[in-house]
Formats: structure tokens, sequence, C-alpha cells
């Protein structure tokens, strides 16, 4: 058994150096394949940056009036918190307000002059609130939009907001919908592609697994080197794409923390998630190879 | 050794291979079988070696059964019997040597013993001095040569050699023929098909002749008739 076993093994090695073209060629699409689905991997980080930063820039602020007592302000923010969907909330106080206005408009000395002559602070305190999604701003806004906080609450900036909370959501809804097609159309293309390819090399054995067959051979005996061949090619373009991959990130993520921000974005994401990547890739390619090489033999093992 | 009885195969209605065909081989007889093409000749080695399944009738070799042969038994037949044919069905990614090894490495065989049978077969073929060539590096009676040492390697009881010689010139058809007797003297059963006349005329020994997938005569010293 162990004797077939390294005789299996034995033959594998010399059907892939005999006939290495082949060999390079069935490698070569499983580099392609894999290097499609990293492609989309990479655009899918690059859209989820995305959303998340265009996201992290909405927020809805409420205005109080500046009468509002401090009791009436810490019983809105309280009311506030108590929803699920916010994610958190940043108060500013009269002072921090027009600190805040005054650095925003530093340039403007009308404006300012004319902050100077009334003497006091005409600005109210300031709630920032940010939500888990952008659709939840509008249940906010409107918790808000009630009777008892008319005389607390001056202004929301709900108006402004609305139009770019619907416009994100329906982008992110189209890109993410746009990614699962290419994902499910690159699939399909790779594994007509490789099946194909894998046929193609079974095909042009077809007359060796006769004579194994006619000499004695097992079909295990003869399905073995094809088998491992499956394994070997898996475990190469796995190891080559990775490779590809590493040095491809590292030229893109200075390009992505020019937009982005982050140092290594993509580098990162592939270095956190490395286990199950190759792990996803190397089962995908191993099983699409070995089915493929199953059915392409099946009809030529019949006896 | 070799026994058919009533053995028709069938592949449609209107194509028939063989026909209620009976046939006893007794151990060490040398029998050719002729015909014209298309006559069942190439169906009856079919038969033999479970490449096909007969329609009716019955095969027994060497005592087993092998009519209803399960897909597991048949690498079990075909190590028992040595089979060659008119395009050689060498590996061509293999070397002589290498041929030759693979029908024993596939019966499990311990190094060792590959090791000193290979070497023996290829000479009694005459190739041991280019065992390490491929089949493309040889000419055609050579990779003839070959597959015979390929079919001894197991100590066959029976060598079935489909039209061996129907590739070769005069020169090489004579010493494969020579190379079959030689391996019948070593008591080997030779089932000899082939419809060179010269052939069979020279050998002067047992000969059936199919016609339209029957058995028309069976003579033990005859002579190439149609």
């Amino acid at each position: 058994m162990l004797a077939s076993f390294f005789r299996i093994v034995k033959f594998s090695l010399q059907d892939i150096f005999r006939n290495m073209s082949l060999s390079f060629m069935t490698v070569l699409i499983l580099i392609l394949m894999l290097l499609s689905i990293n492609t989309l991997i990479v655009v899918r980080v690059i859209t989820d940056e995305s959303i998340k930063t265009v996201k992290e820039q909405i927020d809805v602020s409420i205005y109080f009036h500046p009468e509002s007592t401090e009791e009436e302000i810490a019983e809105v923010r309280e009311y506030v918190g108590s929803f699920p969907e916010v994610e958190n909330e940043v108060y500013q106080t009269k002072e921090e307000v027009l600190e805040d206005f005054k650095e925003t408009y530093s340039d403007n000395r009308d404006i300012l002059s004319s902050l100077d002559e009334l003497g006091e602070n005409p600005l109210g305190p300031t709630l920032i609130v940010k939500t888990r999604e952008p659709k939840d701003y509008e249940k906010i806004i409107n918790a808000l939009s009630v009777p008892e906080y008319e005389n607390i609450i001056e202004a929301k900036t709900f108006g402004d907001t609305q139009v770019a909370i619907d416009r994100i959501h329906s982008v992110t809804t189209q890109v993410e919908r746009f990614t699962y097609f290419l994902t499910a159309l690159f699939a399909t293309i790779a594994f007509v592609i490789i099946f194909n390819t894998i046929r193609v090399a079974i095909y042009t054995q077809r007359a060796e697994i006769g004579i194994k067959r006619l000499v004695g051979a097992t079909n295990w005996f003869i399905s073995g080197p094809y088998m491992l061949e499956s394994l070997i090619f898996s475990i190469i373009s796995v190891a080559v794409t990775y490779g590809i991959a590493h040095f491809s990130l590292g030229f893109l993520d200075p390009y992505m923390s020019v937009v982005f921000g982050e140092q290594e974005l993509l580098a990162n994401y592939f270095s956190s998630h490395i286990f199950f990547i190759l792990g996803i890739e190397f089962v995908s390619v191993f099983l699409l190879t070995i089915v493929s090489s199953g059915l392409a033999m099946r009809r030529y093992l019949k006896t | 050794m070799i026994v058919l009885k009533n053995l028709s195969k069938q592949y449609t209605r209107d194509s028939v291979g063989l026909h209620e065909v009976d046939l006893h081989i007794q151990p060490g007889e040398f029998v050719s079988v002729v015909g014209q093409s298309g006559t069942g000749k190439t169906t009856m080695v079919k038969l033999l070696i479970a490449e096909e399944r007969p329609s009716a009738g019955k095969i027994e070799i060497g005592g087993w059964d092998i009519t209803n042969i399960s897909r597991h038994d048949v690498p079990l037949l075909r190590r028992q019997i040595g089979v060659i044919f008119q395009d050689f069905k060498l590996l061509p990614q293999k070397t002589v040597l290498e041929n030759v090894e693979f029908a024993l490495e596939v019966a499990g065989e311990r190094k060792s013993r590959i090791q000193q049978v290979v070497p023996r077969v290829l000479d009694i073929v005459g190739l041991s001095h280019k065992n390490e060539r491929y089949p493309h590096q040889l000419s055609g009676g050579e990779q003839q040569r070959v597959a015979i040492a390929r079919a001894l390697v197991h100590r066959p009881k029976i060598l079935v050699a489909d039209e061996p010689t129907g590739n070769l010139d005069s020169i090489n058809t004579q010493e494969i023929i020579e190379i079959l007797k030689k391996i019948n003297e070593f008591g080997t059963t030779i089932l000899l098909v082939t419809h060179n006349r010269e052939v069979v005329n020279q050998l002067k020994r047992r000969v059936v002749t199919l016609h339209d997938g029957r058995l028309i005569s069976d003579e033990h010293k005859g002579k190439y008739r149609l």
C-alpha cells in the first residue's frame, strides 16, 4: 500500500515535469482565476472603506435654544441615547460652539465683528448624533420632532442631510449589488475555464489512461497521480497568487492612504484575513480541479 | 486454458461482433485466428480481456469464468493475460524500462523483484541496450518488442497478440513471430489474431477462421484459406 502511494507520487511528479507546458498552462489559468478573486476582494475592501468614510462624514446636528436649561438638554440627550441605532453623540456647550464658529470663520472679519457687536453668545449648545446606518437618521429626527421638544430644540439638520443620506444609501446598495454580480460572473467564468482546461489535459492523456487500464492498473492507481497533480497545482497557484497579491498591495497601498488616510489599508486587511482568504482560495481551487479531473476521467475509466 | 461456449456479442440489432462461437484452446497451444476485417477477431480479443461483455454464452480462462466479471476484478484478469496490439500501446512519456516496469508497479510488486525481472525480460526481446529510450526513439519492430516484454513480465499463461505485425515490415514481422514462437516454446499459450497470410502459412499451427462473426473452420495444422 505504501509502495503504491510512493509510486503514485513518483508518477504524478513525472507527469508534471514531462508535460511541463501543459502543467504550466494549468497553473497559469488557476493563478489568473485566483488573481481575479483577489481583485474582487480588493474592490470590496475599497468599496467598504469608501462607504465607511462617507458614512463617517454624515451626522445630525441638533441645535438647542440658547435659553434651554441643562435639565431639558440632559432629558433630550438621554432620550437620543436610548435609541439602539445611535452609535455615539457629542455634546458641545455654548462656549465650545462659539469657539468652533469663530475658528470656522476666522478669515471673515465681517462675521466676527458682527459677533462682537452683539456682545453676548447668540449660539445655543449643540448635540452631534451619529447613527450606525445613514437610514437611521430619519428615525432620530422624527422622534425629536414632537411638541414637547419644540421649545428646547431650535433646529435640526434634517433637510440638509436627507438627500445626501438617501443618495449614499442608494449608491452603496447599487455598488454592493454590482460587486455581488461581478463576483458571481468571475466565479462562473473561472469555473468554466478551469473545468475545460482540466478536461483538455485529461483528454490529451486518454490514450495513456487506456493503456494503463490495459496492463492491469486499478482506477485508483490511474486517477491517483491526477488527484495529486490537482493538489500540487492548487498549492503552487495559491502560493504564487499570494506572492503577486502581496507585491501588488505594497504598490497600491500608498495611493489608498492618500484617499482614506489609513496606512497599508489593503495589506492590513489581507494580513488579518490571510488564513480565511488562503483557505477559501485553496479549497475552491482544489475542489474545482479535483472535481473537473474526476468528471473528465470518469468516461475513460469505465471498463 | 481458454474456453468459449456459444459466445455471442451483438453491438446493435444490425451489428454482430460474434455469433455462437465455440472454441477450446489447450495450454501451450499456438492458435492463429484469421479472418477478413470486421469478422469479429478484435471483438474476440476485447471479450477475452473484458473490455467488452458478451451478449450471450460463456468465457472461461484458466478455469475462471469471466463472463460477468466485476469491474473490480478486471485489473486482476489483465495482469494474468499478456496482450499486444498492432499500435503497440506504449506509454509515450515513459522510457522502455519504465513502460515494462509499469506493468509490475500497478500490480504492487516489490522494487527488488521489479529490478530482477525487467532486465531479464528486456534481454529476452533484445532491448537491454535501449532501456532508457522513449518509444518515439524506437523503430516499429522495437516498439512491438517492448510491448511483448511488458506483456511477459507477469509470466502470463496466455499471450493474446492482436495484429502484432500489422504495422511492421517483413523483416520485423519475422522477428516478432520468432519471439512469439520462442515464448510459446516456454509453455505460454499464444492466441495470434492476424490477417497476414504468409505468417499463418509459415507457422503451420492451429488456425481458427472467422467469417461474419461465426467460426467457419478450425484446423490443427491449418493454412490461411480466405
